[in-house]
C-alpha cells in the first residue's frame, strides 16, 4: 500500500522514533514485579539527584482516560491520579482514574478531600488485579497551556517530599481539540533552593495574558520530562481494526464549529498582547543602549508566532470543510475552484 | 445461539471501553507469565501454568484467562451509549459474583461520573457460552436487560472486523420452555473529538509540534486515509451492483433500496443558507490569514527598523552630530 510507504518516508524525514510494534512477548511492561518495585523504593536513587527521572511512558489506556476526563470537565479544571511504576530513570504510567474534586487552581488542599476516595479506589483495584501504586497526579488547564501554576508547584513540591516517586501531568483538552494533537506535559519540581545547572529549552507555547505572570514566576522551579507512549500488542491490533470503523468520525469532525469560542478568545488575547507590545516598543526607541541584545525574542516576534499558529489551525479546519463540501455536495457539477485553500499556506512559515 | 436482534435498540460503543477491556486482559495475562522464582498474585478467574504465547509456546496449549467486568454508560430512549467499564471479581468455578465489590465500585464511579449507570458486563473469549448466562442473570437485578460485550483477544492478522460483539438477552420459547438466549446486536463506534484525537495519537504516533509543513502533512494524511476508506467502501458497493446487473449475483431488492436512498441523499446540503455560511467561514479564515500576514510583516519591519537604527545612529554619533536624545 503506498500510503504505508508515504507514512514511512514522512516519519523518516521527521526523525520520528517509532516505538517498535510490540509483539506478544514484549508485553512484559504490563507485568508488575512487586519485589523489584519495593527494592527500588528503598534505594531511593532520586533522593540525591533532583534531575533523576527523565522520561515518562504513558500507556494508551491512561492517555485515553485522562484526555476524556479532562475534556468532560469543559472549562473547569479537573484532576485525577495516575497509577504505575518506575523503571530506571523512567516513570511508567499504566492507568489513571478521576477524582471527584473540582477547581484545583484555587484550592491548595484539594487532594486532602480526595484521600478517602483514593484509598477506596486503590483497595478495590488491588482486589481486581491492578497491583500498581499511585505514581503521580494529573489535572487539566482548559485553554491555557501545559505548565505548572504557583499552586501546582507548591502541591507538587509537597508531593515530592512525602510521596516519592511522584509525577505531575498537565493536559489541555481545549488546545488538544483545536490543534488536533494531544497537548500534554509531564513535570517534576526541583527542591527548594536548587538551581538547575542549565536552562532547559522548552517548547514554546502561547500563554494567555492573565496567566503569564504566574507562569513566568514559577517556570524555573520545575522541569519537563519527555513523554512517550506505549500500547500492548492487543491494543495495537484493536486500534488498527478500530480504524475500520471510525474513519467516518475523522471525516465528519468539524473543528471549526467546535473551536469557535476558543479561537475568538485567543484572538482577543493576542490583541491585548499586541497593545502591550506596542507600548513596550514605543518606550524603547533610544538607540543602541535601549533594546536588549537579542537573547530573548521580542514581544512582537512571539505574537507573530502565536498568530501563525491560530491561522494554521483555522486553515486546517477550513480545509476539511471544503473537502467535505466537494465530496458530498458537488454532485450537480457546480463549478467550485479547488485550489483556493492551498494559497495562504506557504506564506506562513514559522 | 446468535441471530440478529430485532429489538430495535441502537448501541454506541466508545473506544475507551475497548482499550479498557484489552488492558485488563493483557494485565491478567502478563501477571500469570511470571519468572519461576515468584509466585502468582493474580486474582483473576482461572489459574494457569506459565507460558508466554497462547498459541505456540512450550508444551501445553495454554488457555488464555477470561476476565470479567462491568460496562457503564447512558441509555437515552432507544439509544444505548457505552462510555466506560471497570473490572469485577468473578469465580467461574463456584459461579459466584463478588457483590460487595461490585457495589463499592459502582459507588466510586458514581461519584466521578454521576450520569452513568450499569448497562451490562463484559468478558473475553471467542464465543458466547452457556455458562455466561449465569453471570448475565446475576446482573439482572441491577439492570433488567443487561448487555454482554464480548471481546475476542486472539490476534488474527487476517481479521478485518473488530472482534467485539454485543449480545442482548431475549426470551425465546424453545421446545415449549421459555429460555433466555443470547442474541447478537449490531453497534456503532461513537467518539468525542478528544477521544478520537488521543486514539489517533496513540495508534499512529502523530508528531507533536514541528514546523507548519509537518502539521499540514499530518492533517492531510489523516483526511486522506479517511477518504481512501470511503473510496474503497464505495468500490465494494459498486462492484456488487455491477455483479447484480450482470446477473452473477441474485438481485436483492432491500439492498437496492438502501443504495438508492443513499444516493438520493447526495448532495448532502444544497441550500442557499449553507452556501452563505460556508462562504462566510471561508472569508473569516482568509481574514485571519490576512491579519497574521500583516502581523508578520510588521514584526519583520520592526526588526528592520531596529537594525537600521543601530547601524545608522552609531554612524551619526561618531560623526559628531548630536543624536536627538
Amino acid at each position: 500500500m503506498d500510503s504505508a510507504i508515504a507514512q514511512k518516508t514522512w516519519e523518516l524525514e521527521n526523525n520520528i522514533l517509532t516505538v517498535e510494534t510490540p509483539d506478544p512477548s514484549s508485553d512484559s511492561i504490563f507485568y508488575y514485579d512487586e519485589a523489584a518495585q519495593a527494592k527500588f523504593q528503598q534505594e531511593k536513587p532520586w533522593a540525591n539527584d533532583p534531575h533523576y527521572f527523565k522520561r515518562v511512558k504513558i500507556s494508551a489506556l491512561a492517555l485515553l482516560k485522562m484526555v476524556v476526563h479532562a475534556r468532560s470537565g469543559g472549562t473547569i479544571e479537573v484532576m485525577g491520579l495516575m497509577q504505575g511504576k518506575t523503571d530506571g530513570d523512567a516513570i511508567i504510567v499504566m492507568d489513571a482514574f478521576a477524582l471527584p474534586v473540582e477547581g484545583t487552581e484555587t484550592r491548595v488542599n484539594a487532594q486532602a478531600d480526595a484521600y478517602e476516595y483514593m484509598v477506596d479506589y486503590s483497595q478495590t483495584n488491588k482486589q481486581a488485579g491492578r497491583l500498581e501504586n499511585v505514581v503521580g497526579w494529573y489535572h487539566s488547564h482548559p485553554g491555557y497551556g501545559c505548565w505548572l501554576s504557583g499552586i501546582d508547584v507548591s502541591t507538587q513540591m509537597l508531593n515530592q517530599q512525602f510521596q516519592e516517586p511522584f509525577l505531575a501531568v498537565v493536559i489541555d483538552p481545549t488546545r488538544t481539540v483545536s490543534a488536533g494533537k494531544v497537548e500534554i506535559g509531564a513535570f517534576r519540581t526541583y527542591p527548594e533552593g536548587y538551581k538547575p545547572p542549565d536552562d532547559p529549552i522548552s517548547e514554546y507555547q502561547t500563554i494567555p495574558l492573565n496567566k503569564i505572570e504566574d507562569f513566568g514566576v514559577h517556570c524555573k522551579q520545575y522541569y519537563a520530562l519527555d513523554i512517550t507512549y506505549f500500547k500492548s500488542s492487543l491494543d495495537c491490533h484493536l486500534l488498527d481494526l478500530l480504524w475500520n470503523k471510525y474513519w467516518v468520525n475523522t471525516l465528519s469532525s468539524s473543528p471549526l464549529l467546535g473551536n469557535g469560542d476558543y479561537v475568538a478568545g485567543q484572538i482577543s488575547d493576542l490583541a491585548e498582547k499586541l497593545e502591550q507590545a506596542e507600548n513596550q516598543l514605543a518606550h524603547s526607541r533610544i538607540g543602541p543602549l535601549g533594546p536588549p541584545r537579542k537573547k530573548e525574542e521580542s514581544q512582537l516576534a512571539k505574537i507573530t508566532r502565536d498568530s501563525a499558529k491560530i491561522t494554521l489551525e483555522q486553515v486546517h479546519g477550513l480545509m476539511s470543510q471544503v473537502i467535505k463540501d466537494i465530496l458530498f455536495n458537488s454532485v450537480r457539477q457546480s463549478s467550485r475552484s479547488q485550489n483556493d485553500q492551498s494559497g495562504p499556506e506557504p506564506m506562513i512559515e514559522t | 445461539m446468535a441471530s440478529s436482534s430485532s429489538r430495535g435498540l441502537t448501541f454506541k460503543l466508545h473506544p475507551l471501553v475497548i482499550v479498557n477491556i484489552s488492558d485488563h486482559y493483557t494485565r491478567v495475562k502478563s501477571q500469570l507469565n511470571l519468572p519461576p522464582s515468584l509466585t502468582s498474585t493474580s486474582s483473576a478467574a482461572t489459574s494457569n501454568n506459565n507460558n508466554n504465547n497462547s498459541n505456540g509456546g512450550e508444551n501445553n496449549q495454554q488457555k488464555p484467562p477470561r476476565v470479567y467486568g462491568c460496562v457503564i454508560g447512558v441509555q437515552r430512549g432507544r439509544t444505548v451509549e457505552i462510555f466506560n467499564s471497570f473490572e469485577l471479581i468473578y469465580d467461574p468455578s463456584t459461579r459466584s459474583l463478588d457483590r460487595s465489590f461490585l457495589e463499592k465500585k459502582q459507588e466510586l464511579y458514581k461519584k466521578v461520573f454521576p450520569h452513568f449507570y450499569v448497562l451490562g458486563w463484559y468478558s473475553t473469549g471467542s464465543d458466547a457460552q452457556e455458562s455466561d448466562m449465569h453471570f448475565h442473570k446475576a446482573l439482572m437485578d441491577i439492570n433488567e436487560s443487561p448487555l454482554y460485550v464480548l471481546l475476542n483477544p486472539a490476534i488474527n492478522p487476517a481479521q478485518k472486523d473488530l472482534p467485539v460483539t454485543i449480545y442482548e438477552s431475549e426470551l425465546h420459547v424453545i421446545d415449549g420452555v421459555p429460555q433466555l438466549i443470547f442474541v447478537r446486536s449490531s453497534y456503532t463506534i461513537e467518539t468525542v473529538e478528544a477521544e478520537r484525537i488521543s486514539v489517533d495519537h496513540v495508534a499512529h504516533l502523530k508528531p507533536s509540534g514541528g514546523s507548519a509543513a509537518t502539521q499540514l502533512a499530518a492533517q492531510l494524511t489523516g483526511i486522506h486515509s479517511a477518504i481512501k476508506m470511503l473510496n474503497s467502501r464505495i468500490r465494494v458497493v459498486h462492484q456488487y451492483l455491477v455483479g447484480m446487473q450482470k446477473g452473477d449475483i441474485p438481485c436483492e431488492s432491500s439492498l437496492l433500496r438502501q443504495v438508492s436512498s443513499l444516493l438520493r441523499r447526495l448532495p448532502a446540503i444544497e441550500s442557499e443558507k449553507f452556501q452563505d455560511d460556508l462562504l462566510m467561514e471561508y472569508n473569516d479564515t482568509l481574514l485571519i490569514t490576512y491579519l497574521a500576514m500583516f502581523t508578520n510583516c510588521s514584526s519583520t519591519m520592526n526588526e528592520l527598523v531596529d537594525k537600521f537604527n543601530t547601524a545608522y545612529d552609531r554612524h551619526s554619533r561618531r560623526g559628531g552630530r548630536t543624536a536627538f536624545i
